[in-house]
C-alpha cells in the first residue's frame, strides 16, 4: 500500500495555515459505517453521528472543557432542588421542512421517547427520572425531574431534535430525507450499501456558540461514501477520489502523517475505555483473587505497542482520559503487569497444578476463562489484540482465556443466562450515564454491567454523584468508585481508549472534532479550496 | 442435476417425431415447475424452523443493551407480532410471502421487500457481470488451448493461480492497480458501466478458471472423436470446428457447473461488495445474519432457493437444446 502516496501532488503547508474560508463546493467523505436507521432517536452506533448530525441538533453545546453553550437553547436553568430543568429556545429557529422550532416540538421529541412503542427501550435510562417534559409559553421548555438526576443535563442537552412533521410518516423508524431537523444541511439521498447526499441548508443561522463560524455552511453538497475495507479507504483518499477519510487503520497512518499532501488527525473517544470485564458472578472469576490475577498476568502497554505500533493509547479507569470532568488520573501505574503478584494470587486461590498443556488446574478443572465478544462488534484489530491477551494470560500465569467470537443471538443468551466469563466493551456516552450503565446492578439499571457487580458501595456513590450538579463533587465519588472496581475489586482490565482518525487531502480545511463528545464533527466548518 | 447427461446413451436409430418430443419438454417444464413450488415451500419452512432453532431469543436480540422491562417487552412482542404461538407466526408468514409481504426488517426497520428489491439490481448486475467474463474467459481460454501442448500448459497456471487467488486480495489488487495507481476505473459505488468492470473481474475471473479446465478437458474428448476427424476432412478451419461442433459436444458439463456455480456466486458477492462499496445482497444478507434480522434472513434464504430453482431448470432446458439426443431421451423415458 506504501507505493500509492507517489501518485499525489504537493501542495504549500505555509499556505495552508493563511487559507481563508471558501464558500461552495462539494466534498466526498468516505466513511467506514453505514447507519442502520436514519432516525437519530434509534441509532446507536456513535460512528454514524458524524453524518446525522449534518441534520439533526439539539439544545445544547459542549466546550472542550466540558461546559455547555447555547445552540437551539439559548442556556438553562437548574432548579436548586435539581427536579426542574428550563431551556429558553432560539428566536428564529426552524426545521428545513418549514416548521418553526416550539417548545412544543421539543416536548414532543421527548415525550413520544418515553412511548416505548416507539423507542423500544432506548434512552430509557436517563428518562425514567423525567417526569414530565411541558411547553411553558413557545419559546421555554422545561423538564420536571422524580428525583435530582445530575446526568440528566448531559442526556437533554445531546438529545437529537427531529421535525414535528416526522410523526406522521411512513418511514419514521427507518428516518431518511422525510425526517427534517433543524441542521446546516438536508439530506436529500439514501442509496443504501453506496452513499449518504446532503445539501446545503441556506437559510440556516443557528450554530452553537462553540463553532467556528456562524451563517450557512461552507459547502454547498456532501457526500458519504460507505467503504469498509479500510484499505479501499486509504486508496481512494490517496488517489484522490474522496475528498476525507474515517478510519485509518494503524498501518496507514504513517502515510498521512506528516505528509504535506494530506492532513491527519485523530481524536480519543470519551466515555468508558475497551474494558474486558471480568464475570464476578460465574466460574473461576467469582474469585477476587483470580480476577486480581487476570488483570496482573497482562502487560497492557506491551500488548498494546505490539499490536497498535504505539497508535493506541492506554485506557486505565472506567472513563476515558480525555473525560476533563470526571477522569481521575491517580488511578495510572496502580495495578497491572505484575507477574510474580499473579502466580501468587492464583497459587493461593488454590490452582496450584497444571496440565499437560502447561494450563493451572484445581481438582482436574482447568482455570478457564471464555470471553464472548458479538461478531458484529469486532473491529480495530481487536481480534488480534485479544489473542495477544490470551497469550500473555497463558505465558505468564498460566490462565486459559477462552476468546468465543459469536453471533448477536448466542451472545444475548448467553448474557441472559449469566454464562460468560468475561465480556469486551467499550462505548462514547458521555455525563456519567456510561458510568451508571456499567456499574449500577444489572437489573434493571446496570444495562452494561457485564462483571455483574453488585456491591453496595457502587449504587451509594452512583447516587452521591448523580444527586448534585456540583461537577467536582461528582467527579470525587465516581473517582472513588473508579479505585473500587479496578483496583480492590478488579472487576475489570481496561485496555486501551478507542479513536477515531481523519485523514483528509490538503485541499480540505476545518475538518475536527466534537468538543467533548470528541466524536468527528460533521461538515459544517469544512471548506475545500482546490486553488 | 443430471450427470447421465454427460455420457449420453449410444443413439439408436429410432423415429425422431418432433411432436413427441415437444410433448415431452413440456411435460418436463410443467414438472419443473412444480418441484421448484415444492422446493421453496421447503425451503421457506426450513428456514423459518432455522431461525426459531437459532440460539437467542428475538425479543432480547431487539433489545440489546437496553433496559428490560415488562412494558417494553411487551411492546416488542406487539410491534413483531411475536405473542402469538409459534405455528400461528408460522402460517401467517406463509400467507404473508405467499402475498409478495416479507415482513419488516427489525434493525432497518424498513419493508424486507423493499431492502431487498433495492439491492437485488445490483447484485444481478454483479453477477451477471461476473458471469459473462467467466463465461467470456471459459470460451476462449478452452477453445484456444485445448490440445496445443504449450499454451495449455501455460494457460493451466493461470488458471490455477486464479482459482487459488482469493477474491478479496483480487480485488484489492484490482483496486490499487487500476483505480488507485492508474485511475482507470472509479474506487467504489454502483455508477455506470466503468464501477461495474474491475467488481465484476474480481468475482468472474476466479470461476472462468474453474469453467475453463471443464470445457477444454470435454473440448479436448470431443476433438478426439471420429466425427472431428470427420468434419477435418471436409476442410473445415481448426477454429471453425472448435467453435461450431467441438463446443457443443463439450459443453455439457460446464454447463452443469455453471448452472451450479453461479448459486454460489452470492456467496462471493458478499466479499466483493465489501471491499468495492458497493450496495447488494450480499451485504444486507452478512449484517443481517450477524445481527439476527430475521425477516431479512429468511426472505434471502427464499431467495436463492428461488435462484436455484430457475437456474437448475433453466440448465435442464439448456441441455435439450445444445443436445438433440436428450429430447429423443426425454420422449423415451415417458413412453417407459
Amino acid at each position: 500500500m506504501a507505493v500509492l502516496a507517489a501518485a499525489c501532488g504537493g501542495t504549500d503547508t505555509a499556505a495552508r495555515e493563511s487559507a481563508q474560508p471558501v464558500s461552495g463546493g462539494s466534498l466526498t467523505w468516505g466513511v467506514e459505517t453505514e447507519p442502520t436507521t436514519l432516525n437519530p432517536h434509534l441509532n446507536g452506533q456513535s460512528n454514524t453521528h458524524l453524518m446525522l448530525r449534518n441534520v439533526f441538533e439539539s439544545l445544547l453545546a459542549r466546550t472542550t472543557e466540558g461546559g455547555f453553550v447555547g445552540w437551539l437553547a439559548t442556556g438553562h436553568e437548574i432548579s436548586p432542588d435539581g427536579l426542574t430543568y428550563t431551556f429558553p429556545l432560539r428566536e428564529g429557529v426552524k426545521f428545513t421542512d418549514g416548521n418553526p422550532l416550539t417548545a412544543t416540538a421539543v416536548a414532543r421529541n421527548f415525550t413520544t421517547m418515553q412511548d416505548v412503542s416507539y423507542s423500544g427501550g432506548w434512552s430509557a435510562g436517563p428518562l425514567s427520572h423525567l417526569a414530565a417534559v411541558t411547553a411553558r409559553d413557545e419559546r421555554t421548555v422545561v423538564f420536571t425531574l422524580k428525583d435530582p438526576y445530575a446526568p440528566f443535563l448531559d442526556f437533554a442537552a445531546g438529545f437529537p431534535l427531529i421535525s414535528p412533521a416526522a410523526w406522521d410518516k411512513p418511514q419514521l423508524k427507518a428516518g431518511g430525507p422525510e425526517i427534517a431537523g433543524t441542521g446546516p444541511f438536508v439530506l436529500d439521498r439514501y442509496v443504501k450499501g453506496q452513499e449518504l447526499h446532503f445539501r446545503k441548508n441556506p437559510d440556516y443561522n443557528w450554530a452553537p456558540q462553540s463553532a467556528k463560524h456562524q451563517g450557512p455552511a461552507y459547502l454547498d453538497e456532501v457526500t458519504y461514501r460507505f467503504l469498509p475495507e479500510s484499505s479501499v479507504r486509504t486508496g481512494a483518499l490517496t488517489s484522490g477520489q474522496v475528498d476525507l477519510i474515517e478510519g485509518v487503520s494503524g498501518n496507514d497512518a504513517a502515510l498521512f502523517r506528516d505528509n504535506p499532501d494530506f492532513t491527519y488527525s485523530t481524536g480519543l473517544n470519551n466515555g468508558s475505555p475497551y474494558t474486558l470485564y471480568w464475570n464476578a458472578t460465574f466460574g473461576p472469576a467469582t474469585d477476587e483473587r483470580v480476577r486480581k490475577a487476570l488483570n496482573n498476568s497482562v502487560d497492557v502497554n506491551a500488548v498494546l505497542q505490539s499490536i497498535y505500533r504505539g497508535e493506541r493509547t492506554r485506557g486505565w479507569g472506567i472513563a476515558s482520559s480525555v473525560d476533563t470532568l470526571f477522569y481521575d488520573k491517580s488511578i495510572e501505574g496502580t495495578y497491572g503487569a505484575d507477574k510474580a503478584a499473579a502466580n501468587r494470587l492464583l497459587d493461593e486461590a488454590g490452582w496450584t497444578a497444571k496440565d499437560s498443556d502447561g494450563f493451572r488446574t484445581k481438582d482436574g478443572q482447568r482455570l478457564t476463562i471464555e470471553l464472548v465478544q458479538a461478531q458484529s462488534t469486532v473491529r480495530d484489530q481487536r481480534e488480534v489484540l485479544l489473542q495477544a491477551v490470551q497469550a500473555q494470560a497463558k505465558q505468564n500465569a498460566g490462565i486459559d482465556l477462552k476468546l468465543s467470537y459469536v453471533d448477536l443471538g448466542t451472545y444475548s443468551e448467553l448474557r441472559k443466562k449469566n454464562a460468560f466469563g468475561s465480556i469486551a466493551n467499550s462505548d462514547t456516552i458521555t455525563g456519567g450515564i456510561d458510568i451508571e450503565n456499567h456499574w449500577y446492578p444489572p437489573t434493571p439499571l446496570g444495562t452494561l454491567n457485564y462483571s455483574r457487580a453488585t456491591d453496595p458501595e457502587l449504587s451509594t456513590w452512583l447516587r452521591a454523584a448523580a444527586s448534585t450538579t456540583d461537577t467536582a463533587e461528582r467527579a470525587k465519588q465516581y473517582a472513588q468508585l473508579q479505585r473500587f472496581a479496578i483496583v480492590d475489586k478488579a472487576y475489570g482490565l481496561p485496555l486501551y481508549i478507542p479513536e477515531n482518525q481523519i485523514a483528509t487531502g490538503a485541499h480540505v480545511y476545518g475538518a475536527g472534532y466534537r468538543p467533548y463528545k470528541q466524536l468527528p464533527e460533521n461538515a459544517y466548518d469544512i471548506w475545500v479550496d482546490r486553488g | 442435476m443430471t450427470t447421465e447427461a454427460i455420457a449420453p446413451e449410444v443413439v439408436t436409430a429410432a423415429v425422431d417425431s418432433r411432436r413427441d418430443a415437444r410433448g415431452g419438454t413440456a411435460t418436463r417444464i410443467v414438472l419443473r415447475l412444480i418441484t421448484g413450488l415444492g422446493v421453496l415451500w421447503g425451503a421457506t419452512t426450513l428456514s423459518f424452523l432455522g431461525v426459531r432453532l437459532a440460539p437467542g431469543d428475538t425479543v432480547d436480540v431487539l433489545l440489546g443493551e437496553q433496559q428490560r422491562t415488562p412494558e417494553v417487552e411487551a411492546a416488542i412482542r406487539a410491534e413483531w407480532g411475536l405473542d402469538s404461538p409459534a405455528v400461528v407466526q408460522y402460517a401467517r408468514y406463509l400467507w404473508n410471502v405467499a402475498h409478495g409481504d416479507f415482513g419488516r426488517s427489525y434493525v432497518l426497520q424498513r419493508p424486507v421487500s423493499e431492502v431487498i428489491g433495492s439491492q437485488a439490481g445490483p447484485t444481478s448486475a454483479l453477477t451477471g457481470a461476473a458471469l459473462l467474463v467467466a463465461l467470456v474467459f471459459a470460451v476462449v481460454v478452452a477453445t484456444s488451448t485445448a490440445q496445443r501442448r504449450r499454451s495449455r500448459a501455460i494457460a493451466n497456471a493461470v488458471e490455477l493461480a486464479l482459482v487459488s487467488t482469493p477474491s478479496f486480495w483480487l480485488g484489492i489488487v484490482l483496486l490499487s492497480v487500476f483505480s488507485f495507481q492508474l485511475k482507470i476505473f472509479p474506487v467504489a459505488a454502483n455508477k455506470g458501466l466503468s464501477a461495474l468492470v474491475l467488481p465484476a473481474l474480481a468475482l468472474g475471473l476466479s470461476l472462468g478458471a474453474v469453467i475453463s479446465q471443464v470445457l477444454r478437458d470435454g473440448l479436448e474428448r470431443a476433438l478426439d472423436e471420429p466425427f472431428a476427424v470427420t468434419v477435418r476432412s471436409w476442410s473445415v478451419s481448426e477454429n471453425a470446428l472448435r467453435l461450431r461442433h467441438g463446443l457443443r459436444h463439450a459443453a455439457l458439463p460446464a454447463v452443469t457447473l455453471t448452472g451450479w456455480l453461479v448459486g454460489g456466486l452470492l456467496g462471493g458477492a458478499v466479499i466483493i461488495e465489501e471491499v468495492f462499496g458497493r450496495p447488494g445482497l450480499g451485504r444486507v444478507t452478512v449484517e443481517a445474519v450477524l445481527a439476527q434480522d430475521l425477516p431479512v434472513v429468511l426472505a434471502v434464504a427464499i431467495l436463492s432457493a428461488f435462484v436455484y430453482v430457475v437456474i437448475s431448470t433453466l440448465v435442464d432446458l439448456l441441455y435439450l437444446w445444445l443436445d438433440p439426443r436428450l429430447r429423443r431421451d426425454a420422449r423415451n423415458g415417458e413412453r417407459r
